[in-house]
């Protein structure tokens, strides 16, 4: 029997929305629960390490976003056809999550979540960023020449990375320019039919 | 030995047309390759490429270890880094050579060892738990080195305001998930019933704190305990008494 998922996590895409676009690839059913901030303090006790997104699957909770799309996606194929391949997988997220790392101080003030110096920070921290990572991605497409990062087929880091860059090109449209190859990538993950149906039918969000 | 000859392929490299020349030879080179396919299959070559010390090459070194899988371990020196770095996936290390290709990235390697060994969870949904963990570990390591890495010595900095301002909120905010994790899960290993490789990384993380700063956990026991449990199993013991740094 299927098991019953549930994914909580505020009312935004954030750091839920990879785990929501795997279930809609993968055509699985979910409850998608967006905690409004009260209802946050409430449940923050009962996760595993006071964090949100959690999964709860039946009943029992897991943590970390990059930790739950990978269980979500070995369940459903999308996380590389061989051991080989799903460490390539592995080792892209890690990579994207180092740089989001880091990214996150500069683009953070880009979103106005925090204040502080935006241009300042875009040629300390978002440039040098940007310019370490996409590179990596440029390279990595054109020795996989299946049009996807690793394989011949979708897996979750190219949900992950194809959604930080609509995200990126959302809010700095030319931010992204010297890297075509990224941008045909996040055209192509989000032109996949069902994913292309969650995309243009979720909720408005702000980031 | 009419026999033998009649029935062997080696009479028609001498007495056949080109033709079959040909065919035996392909047929000859097919069968090579698919052995050394299933060969590779069953026992791949490994080598980790590091520099010679511990830092981010020892977890996936224990796990082999662990897993009682030969690998080669390379270190490399930083005369040579600069040129090994552009061979590199990402110009970074630890990689992971297996039969000539490159993984980066020493979660990735780690986890790649140990799903193909046991030492991953016996379920998706403990997989998954072990992954949380570290990455949970990871989250805490990344505020913890910013005092950390000024008492290693790298970088300028007063080493005592860091701990105050980083190393201790770091550690208060990260080690009771460990407790809380080691009494829910009540097999003494982080979990499931048995080792996986999240346990040997919060392991040696807590060797390393406990050999560099004596007693910084010390309201930690039951993290500590673990470490010691983790580090007598047999196949890691030895490890960590032979290892070369």
């Amino acid at each position: 029997a299927m098991p019953q998922y549930k994914l909580y996590y505020f009312a935004f895409r954030g750091l839920a929305e990879v785990s929501r676009q795997l279930f809609a690839l993968a055509e699985v059913e979910y409850e998608n629960v967006g905690l409004t901030p009260e209802q946050w303090k409430e449940f923050k006790p009962k996760t595993p390490f006071g964090r949100i997104p959690v999964l709860e699957v039946d009943g029992q909770l897991v943590a970390q976003s990059l930790a739950i799309a990978r269980y979500i996606a070995k369940q459903h194929g999308l996380a590389g056809k061989t051991p080989f391949e799903s460490a390539w997988v592995d080792a892209l997220a890690d990579q994207w999550s180092d740089f989001h790392r880091v990214f996150k101080k500069y683009w953070y003030l880009r979103l106005g979540v925090r204040p502080g110096d935006i241009e300042g920070s875009k040629v300390s921290v978002g440039i040098p960023a940007r310019d370490s990572f996409f590179p990596l991605i440029v390279k990595q497409l054109k020795e996989s020449t299946s049009g996807f990062l690793v394989g011949d087929g979708v897996t979750w880091v190219d949900v992950l990375i194809a959604n930080a860059v609509e995200d990126i090109n959302s809010k700095e449209p030319e931010f992204l320019s010297e890297y075509p190859e990224v941008v045909e990538h996040q055209k192509r993950v989000h032109a996949i039919p069902a994913l292309k149906k969650w995309i243009d039918t979720r909720p408005p969000s702000t980031n | 030995s009419t026999f033998l000859f009649k029935t062997s392929p080696f009479p028609l490299l001498f007495f056949s047309n080109f033709h079959s020349k040909v065919s035996f030879f392909v047929e000859f080179l097919t069968i090579c390759i698919k052995l050394r396919g299933y060969c590779r299959r069953i026992m791949p070559e490994y080598k980790l490429h590091y520099f010679g010390i511990r830092g981010l090459g020892e977890v996936p070194r224990q796990i082999f270890a662990l897993a009682e899988v030969k690998f080669e371990n390379v270190a490399v020196t930083r005369e040579d880094w600069p040129e090994f770095k552009k061979k590199t996936p990402f110009g970074q290390m630890p990689v992971l050579e297996v039969d000539g290709k490159f993984i980066p990235q020493s979660f990735a390697i780690a986890r790649f060892i140990a799903s193909q060994h046991g030492l991953a969870g016996k379920t998706p949904f403990e997989a998954a738990w072990v992954d949380a963990l570290a990455d949970q570990w990871k989250d805490f390591q990344n505020d913890f080195k910013k005092f950390w890495y000024l008492k290693l010595g790298f970088g300028e900095g007063d080493v005592d305001a860091a701990k105050v301002e980083h190393g201790i909120p770091a550690r208060d905010k990260f080690f009771p998930l460990v407790v809380k994790q080691l009494k829910k899960n009540g097999s003494g290993f982080l979990v499931g019933d048995a080792v996986t490789w999240v346990d040997v990384l919060v392991a040696n993380a807590v060797a390393d704190l406990e050999e560099k700063e004596a007693g910084f956990l010390a309201e930690y026991p039951e993290v500590v305990a673990h470490q010691k449990k983790v580090h007598a199993i047999p196949a890691l013991k030895k490890w960590l008494e032979t290892r070369p740094y």
